[in-house]
């Protein structure tokens, strides 16, 4: 009986589309090392139990609710999206270099020329692994995201396919952003992304990726990974936007890291999904490194976003922010849960962590859980959180002006969400965040 | 949901058994936990039927849940390893001479002269488990105001403690409400008659003095519709060498329209471990307040809570934390709001010295149907040394739209440039720092009555010694 039990226990979430098998047959012809890597990260999703609302960190998110049964793997391409869809991806838009995903597999990877002439990588990662191990042995589910990180971190671990590599050499500046489209075209299957983003000293870039797909009836589920590197001195911006459709699950976990006197910056935009479940973690390594961490969010329907945030602060002289914002309607449940932890030796940290809900309806439902742990004495350190409704001092303000309720509560949304976009330096960017958010609304 | 289904269903549900005892072995101190230790304190308490078996399916209940995971740690306490009752002395004192000197040497230490305490009413001092000393004064025995240890409670006033007993914290609230509804034993039963106002603080003094003694207090208090009354429990003890621990329960109905305040100082040895739950339902109309002042200890777990059940309550929670080496603060508190227009406020000040680490812990609900709840909770830090901890962890779960709910939480080091201004007046680094220190716990300590305002000082100047370098 107790074997039994425990085997079932090993056994949690290995199902027909995740196994052993799967992992083999992704890993073959894959270079030893990276073979070996996805079979330990197996080992370890294997031993893994799945999360329950036990477990602190998904408290409010049961893991039942991701429905790792429905889905198997999606090991196809399909048709790259045209028309509306395209611009759910924004593929018109300027770009330095591009990837495109589709189902499991890269249709589409450029690189502006002179770029590459500079040495800037953009590239399928297994096709890179193969061809540029040095750029991706020493950071591939190393320091960032290995898979010991989590049961979801094991598993893109173990299955990842369409992975995309970004390397910006020394002192390299990338101008215009380089793009990361990832579409899903139908329902249940599972994708498993994986973004390794590297910066090397000195160097500049900005990295824009988007998860659409159309609305489903069944669901599906992207299980991806997030790796960025800014060495010394090195300036990155890294931009993820969610808009799948309803019906997609969506589990995330990403780590930046950012030696010293780096500055990296993430915004994550979640607007999609019928769930979603994102790690984001942000570790200071180098004095003088700097992480802007800024989300935004806006739920109805019946959609359930859970945010887990990190802030590390691991040696003396780094500065962290975050501000996160989130809008929800209906009967919408938000979780954010932010920590700022200053390890001993981090003196002189400056750390800040902002989460503010605007609650719409009646009916929704919003958690905040701003956490601190402080273990150097001198720091500066605060946080805040609110949950509150909309100001009907500036309704009533907008609606003397001939607006009518539903525009001018758009207006005080966008507003209130402006105070984050504000602080992204990617102005272009911005305004198709902006677009984004604003049909989302609509 | 209407707000008065979520008060149902709460889980905070009545306890109802008919029977009485009539037996009365010898009582026996022994170490551990077992039913017949249970049955024995019911015994020597001549408990009726009904508390023996509350106190039984209490034991099952603590026997079935899990220590908790979070918080501080616990894996150091041996619960087999204390005494859950020791027999108190034969006889309630009546009279300040009959108290005996070893406590009033203890209440000498504190500090606070003869003549005042006598000036205090209601003075009920707990001195091993039990209410050694009990006096209140006639005038508010006239208003029909009632102040006994919670044995007498029970006993003089059988239906009104049975009424609300075990309704405010039930046992299955968590592990260790269970055990202190298994073994509990002294602590004070208060009821405040309707419109009655009390203006002089009933306080009881209590103390634990003898080595691993276990102490389960358990208070009831009752404040009336419309009365008001302010409950003042203080206590410093001496340190020991082995491990101790207490894990109290207060429960405390606010009728609609009261007002209570409910104050505690609390100094325990530093190899106290203090897991205690302390929580107010809190009508229409009515205000409560929790001040809370944390000093020594092990490690402390308190979170005292407010569950605004009728419209138009209010609840405030005022928190001083003090972490020094080796201690570990996890305090905080609760305010879940259910009903219409409640209000709620916490402020939080922690102060980390050494190795010591002080952790805000904090909850605030709004319940749907909840409707323009208003919450505002302020934490603040303060770290002294470069090895001091501090933690935030504050849950706020809103289910309401029209809630209005804020959280700000600060941390910081004692400023520099504050110290070299107050040495550079001749004040050594030591008094420097007491006085910074005195200054970030003003706002919470000048809502302390006065003895304690100036009790709580000299704590902190005792604390401070020997903290520079």
């Amino acid at each position: 009986m107790l074997a039994d039990a425990r085997m079932t226990t090993a056994a949690e979430g290995v199902t027909a589309a995740f196994n052993r098998e799967a992992a083999e047959r992704l890993a073959a012809g894959e270079p030893q090392w990276l073979r070996e890597r996805r079979l330990a990260a197996w080992e370890v999703y294997e031993q893994t139990p799945l999360p329950t609302t036990q477990v602190e960190e998904w408290r409010y998110t049961d893991v039942a609710m991701l429905k790792l049964d429905e889905v198997r793997l999606e090991e196809e391409s399909g048709d790259a999206p045209s028309g509306p869809a395209a611009e759910l991806l924004a593929t018109g838009a300027e770009a330095a270099g591009r990837a495109l995903q589709v189902g499991a597999r890269l249709v589409e990877v450029e690189c502006a020329e002179e770029l590459r002439a500079k040495g800037v990588v953009i590239a399928d990662l297994a096709t890179a692994a193969r061809e540029h191990p040095d750029l991706v042995e020493p950071y591939l589910g190393t320091r960032a995201v290995p898979a010991d990180l989590g049961k979801f971190a094991a598993l893109n671990g173990a299955l990842w396919a369409g992975g995309v590599l970004v390397y910006v050499p020394r002192g390299v500046h990338v101008e215009q952003p380089i793009r990361i489209g990832r579409w899903l075209g139908r329902a249940g299957v599972a994708v498993l992304p994986r973004t390794l983003l590297v910066a090397d000293e000195g160097s500049r870039v900005a990295l824009v990726e988007t998860f659409a797909s159309p609305d489903f009836d069944a669901p599906a589920l992207s299980c991806g990974v997030v790796e960025v590197y800014a060495r010394s001195g090195a300036s990155v911006q890294y931009v993820g936007l969610q808009r799948w459709g309803l019906g997609v699950r969506h589990v995330s976990t990403q780590r930046t890291i950012a030696e010293r006197d780096a500055n990296l910056d993430t915004l994550v935009v979640n607007l999609g999904a019928s769930v979603a479940r994102v790690d984001l973690a942000a570790r200071l390594e180098g004095p003088g490194a700097r992480s802007d961490m800024l989300g935004l969010y806006f739920a109805n329907g019946e959609q359930h976003f859970d945010h887990n945030t990190r802030q590390d602060h691991v040696v003396p002289h780094a500065h962290s922010d975050l501000l996160y914002k989130g809008a929800l309607y209906d009967r919408a449940h938000t979780v954010f849960r932010g920590l700022i932890k200053v390890h001993p030796k981090a003196q002189r940290t400056d750390a800040y962590q902002q989460n503010r809900n605007l609650l719409l309806s009646p009916e929704a439902r919003a958690e905040s859980l701003p956490n601190l742990e402080i273990e150097a004495d001198d720091v500066r350190c605060s946080h805040g959180a609110t949950v509150g409704h909309l100001d009907e001092e500036e309704m009533f303000y907008l609606m003397s002006r001939g607006l009518p309720r539903r525009a001018a509560e758009r207006l005080v949304i966008f507003g209130f969400f402006g105070e984050v976009l504000e602080r992204l330096p990617l102005p272009g960017v911005v305004e198709e965040l902006r677009a984004a958010i604003e049909a989302r609304l609509r | 949901m209407p707000y008065n289904e979520t008060v149902a269903n709460l889980g905070l549900e009545e306890y109802k058994y008919h029977f009485i005892t009539k037996d009365k072995p010898l009582f026996k101190a022994q170490k551990g936990l077992s039913e017949e230790v249970v049955r024995q304190i019911s015994a020597h308490k001549e408990e009726p039927e009904w508390m023996l078996n509350f106190r039984l399916k209490a034991l099952r209940i603590f026997q079935s849940k899990p220590m908790p995971t979070w918080g501080g740690d616990l894996s150091k306490l041996d619960l087999d390893d204390i005494y859950y009752y020791i027999r108190p002395q034969d006889r309630m004192k009546r009279s300040w001479d009959e108290v005996p000197e070893s406590i009033k040497e203890t209440f000498e230490r504190l500090g606070i002269p003869e003549a005042e305490r006598k000036i205090l009413a209601g003075v009920g001092a707990q001195y091993e488990s039990e209410m050694v000393y009990h006096s209140l004064k006639k005038e508010w025995e006239e208003k029909g105001v009632i102040f006994e240890s919670i044995e007498d409670g029970l006993r003089k006033y059988p239906d009104l403690f049975r009424e609300y007993f075990a309704t405010v914290v039930p046992p299955h609230d968590n592990k260790f409400a269970a055990l202190n509804s298994a073994v509990w034993s002294g602590g004070s039963f208060v009821y405040i008659p309707k419109g009655v106002k009390v203006d002089v603080p009933l306080q009881a003094y209590f103390r634990v003095n003898a080595e691993q003694m276990g102490q389960f207090e358990r208070t009831l208090i009752i404040a009336d519709e419309g009365s008001q009354a302010h409950y003042i429990e203080g206590c410093t003890a001496p340190v020991y060498t082995t491990d101790s621990f207490h894990s109290g329960v207060i429960e405390i109905i606010v009728k609609p329209g009261a007002r209570f305040r409910y104050t505690t100082i609390q100094n325990w040895p530093h190899n106290m471990y203090n897991l205690v739950t302390q929580r107010a339902l809190v009508h229409e109309g009515a205000h409560m307040e929790w001040l809370d002042g944390n000093l020594g200890s092990k490690l402390t777990m308190k979170y005292p809570s407010c569950y605004l059940v009728g419209e138009g309550a209010h609840g405030e929670i005022l928190s001083i934390a003090y972490a020094g080496s080796g201690q570990h603060q996890d305090t905080g508190g609760k305010v879940v709001h259910v009903a219409p227009h409640t209000t709620s406020r916490i402020i939080s000040k922690s102060i980390s010295r050494g190795t010591g680490r002080a952790s805000y812990r904090g909850l605030c609900k709004v319940y749907e149907g909840a409707r323009n709840a208003k919450s505002n909770v302020q934490c603040d830090a303060l770290l002294l040394h470069d090895t001091s901890r501090t933690d935030t962890f504050p849950y706020i779960e809103i289910e309401e739209s029209t809630a209005n709910v804020g959280h700000e939480a600060s941390v910081s080091k004692i400023g520099e440039e504050q110290l070299f201004y107050l040495m550079s007046r001749g004040l050594s680094e030591e008094e420097a720092t007491a006085m910074v220190v005195r200054g970030f716990i003003e706002p919470v300590a000048r809502e302390l009555p006065l003895e304690y305002a100036v009790e709580l000082n000299r704590l902190i100047e005792l604390e401070m010694e020997g903290s520079v370098g």
